[in-house]
């Protein structure tokens, strides 16, 4: 009797085994990592500023800590200031706003208030800052937003412009535009508009533009303005379909990404010759690439890259990028961590 | 001799014995594989060609035929559909998204027409139309008839998708990779799938370049329309670069994943492909190359803006479009 229980006991238990192995055959793609919960593959020098889900992480050498920012909406695209600290965005569902945060991640100041609709009820009245760059200079902070735009229900036009305003001195951003800010950029509307602005220390303005072909689709060239009233030059064809422009530090040292209208992209760099580009460079071929971003010496690039089969995004280097001989790709964060791809990484000497 | 009745005796016991016991084995280790896939069966008795079910609408059409088996060379010829499942529409669904797929498993080639849903076209109801009302006046069968009357083209499958078996499956599969061709934006986006006001809008926003999405952010990516310089033909862009993406991650699927996609998917899925079919379509989409992938979108001059009625439609030029869907398609038998 004793034996024919514990038959039937193995019995069922072979079936649990069954069932419970094609549980362990199926391919759960697993949670992305925390950066912060990893090591970092590559130690760099000074401090690298990323977006995970919402929030900063700072990594120096070994360590990674996340910045205690107020919780509520996602912390992203930083970008460092002379002093070490942050310029953030804070986005939420239907807008974002500008932050000046400590490197602890204390808010010193909140630079804009985008969200209209919480007293007026009108959500098209909230407004998108984004893509924060500081001049060379360290005076003014250039943005993306998308003002002006219509009255609500008068159009569907959203689209992005490009303006600077003064780091010192308070501005809002309505409807009509940004008072207190000077206006850089005209969109061509419905393609999104005008984007990822990078203030060059000759004072011209870098950035990417979106433009309607005429024949079905919407591409994007680097666009260079030497004033906020001179027409765009674009420095790339529609073809090359290239943005995410960054410049190094030397201030002609340019790094961009280029999909030739496909759905991968390539990494490309090249030189800005006066107010033309010399020819690029493809540094990474054939990648999922966005955000590149260039260290405080402007001899290393740091991009955002799905290289693993996993599909993670995660923040690689390059040393000596804009040389003749670059160095391998190297990714920094361990392949288990998946980074805001769209939120470039900022780096601080300090 | 008798002790050799004896012996033989037991020994047919013990076979007898052993094969129960074999038996059960079978049976437990079976009815663990059945439980492990019962939420696939449902799904294939529910929602798939296992069983035949029409979908939506009232009318009646013929049954849509589909064969046992994928061929691993022929090629056949898949009708997607995509609908605005949520409840303004009280189970009878327009299709926001058609897109016409030809797979060549022999070639490993893949091409992917979008037509667009403000098509004006002869229903298969014999009343003039906008093409995605065919879904609605007699479900898939209707669709499948408009398209293969109206194009001139043979359709062998279709599967049909609402909006959050779309999130779902998506975030079941943890998430697709895609390159955003530009700013995504849309003020008057409906916010219809979070349970309030199936007719209030919300402000959305996806960003350029190559990024992780999650199920949400990507429908966003395939519905939002209103700030488009093409409009629906964008959208229709958009629509086949999730699917392209989506074919990226039917390489890490297996047999195994089934049945979690299958309650993923719960009602915001039907087709006439058997969930054998389904599996087998699985490693052919996996192993086509991005650049065995051609997309066709019917842009002007195929089609024409106009106003009719009051409503905005495009009509087509059948005399551009049938020879262009000729080339890639096999004409209706």
């Amino acid at each position: 009797m004793r034996r024919i229980a514990i038959l039937i006991a193995l019995m069922v238990a072979s079936g649990l085994v069954a069932n419970r192995a094609l549980a362990v055959l199926q391919s759960h793609p697993t949670a992305a990592a925390l950066v912060s919960s990893t090591s970092p593959q590559v130690r760099l020098p000074g401090t690298i500023y990323v977006s995970q889900e919402g929030a900063i992480y700072a990594i120096s050498g070994s360590e990674v800590r996340r910045l205690a920012l107020p919780s509520g909406g996602d912390w992203t695209q930083p970008r460092v200031l002379a002093d070490g600290s942050l310029l953030v965005v804070r986005r939420f569902d239907a807008y974002s706003d500008l932050y000046h945060v400590s490197t602890a991640g204390r808010v010193l100041s909140r630079m804009t208030s985008d969200d209209p609709a919480t007293s007026n009820q009108t959500l098209q009245l909230d407004h998108w800052v984004l893509w924060p760059a500081i001049s060379p200079d360290g005076t003014a902070v250039f943005f993306a937003t998308d003002a002006p735009k219509p009255a609500p229900k008068q159009s569907y036009e959203v689209d992005f412009s490009l303006w600077s305003a003064p780091l010192s001195a308070a501005f809002t951003i309505g409807g009509s535009g940004v008072n207190g800010g000077t206006r850089w950029s005209v969109p061509d509307l419905y393609t999104g508009g005008d984007i990822e602005p990078m203030p060059l220390p000759n004072g011209s303005l870098l950035y990417s533009s979106y433009a309607n072909t005429g024949k079905g689709t919407v591409v994007t060239v680097i666009g260079l303005q030497t004033n906020p009233n001179s027409a765009m030059r674009a420095l790339t064809t529609p073809q090359q379909d290239c943005g995410a422009p960054s410049v190094a530090p030397d201030g002609v040292t340019l790094a961009m990404v280029c999909t030739n209208s496909g759905q991968t992209a390539n990494l490309e760099v090249a030189t800005l010759e006066g107010n033309a580009l010399g020819t690029p460079r493809v540094v990474v071929a054939n990648c999922l690439c966005n955000a590149p971003s260039w260290s405080p010496t402007g001899d290393n690039l740091l991009y955002m890259n799905a290289a693993d089969t996993n599909g993670n995004f995660g923040l690689w280097y390059i040393a000596h990028a804009g040389g003749t001989h670059p160095g391998a790709a190297r990714r920094v964060t361990d392949s288990s961590v998946d980074l805001d791809a769209t939120s470039a990484a900022t780096w601080s000497s300090r | 001799m008798r002790r050799r009745r004896a012996s033989l005796r037991s020994g047919r016991q013990r076979a007898a014995r052993g094969s129960f016991v074999v038996a059960g084995f079978l049976v437990s280790i079976i009815t663990g594989v059945l439980l492990y896939f019962l939420p696939a069966i449902q799904v294939a008795l529910r929602d798939t060609g296992q069983v035949n079910t029409s979908l939506g609408g009232s009318a009646q059409l013929k049954p849509v035929s589909a064969s046992e088996h994928l061929s691993a060379t022929a090629p056949f010829t898949l009708l997607l559909l995509g609908s605005d499942s949520d409840s303004k529409f009280k189970g009878a669904f327009l299709t926001q998204s058609m897109i016409l797929t030809r797979v060549d498993p022999a070639t490993k080639h893949v091409t992917m027409l979008s037509i667009p849903r403000d098509l004006w076209v002869r229903l298969c109801t014999g009343s003039n139309g906008k093409i995605d009302q065919a879904f609605l006046h007699g479900g898939a069968q209707c669709a499948i008839q408009t398209v293969e009357r109206d194009l001139r083209v043979h359709v062998d499958y279709y599967a049909w998708i609402g909006l959050q078996g779309l999130v779902s499956v998506i975030n079941e599969l943890g998430g697709v990779n895609v390159v955003a061709n530009n700013p995504v934006m849309d003020d008057y986006y409906p916010a219809d799938l979070s349970g309030g006001n199936p007719f209030d809008y919300q402000r959305i926003l996806v960003l350029p370049g190559a990024q992780h999405m999650s199920g949400t952010l990507a429908l966003e990516y395939v519905r939002a329309r209103h700030d488009d310089a093409y409009g629906d033909f964008a959208r229709s862009q958009r629509q086949q670069q999730i699917l392209i993406a989506l074919r990226a991650k039917t390489k890490h699927i297996s047999l195994a994943d089934i049945p979690s996609l299958a309650t993923s998917l719960g009602s915001d899925f039907q087709t006439d492909m058997s969930i054998g079919q389904l599996s087998g379509l699985l490693p052919i989409a996996g192993s086509v190359p991005l650049a065995s992938i051609t997309q066709v979108v019917l842009l002007p001059p195929y089609t024409i803006s106009q106003y009719l009625g009051g409503q905005a439609v495009l009509m087509p030029d059948w005399s551009l479009i049938r020879p262009e869907v000729a080339k890639y398609f096999t004409a209706a038998s």
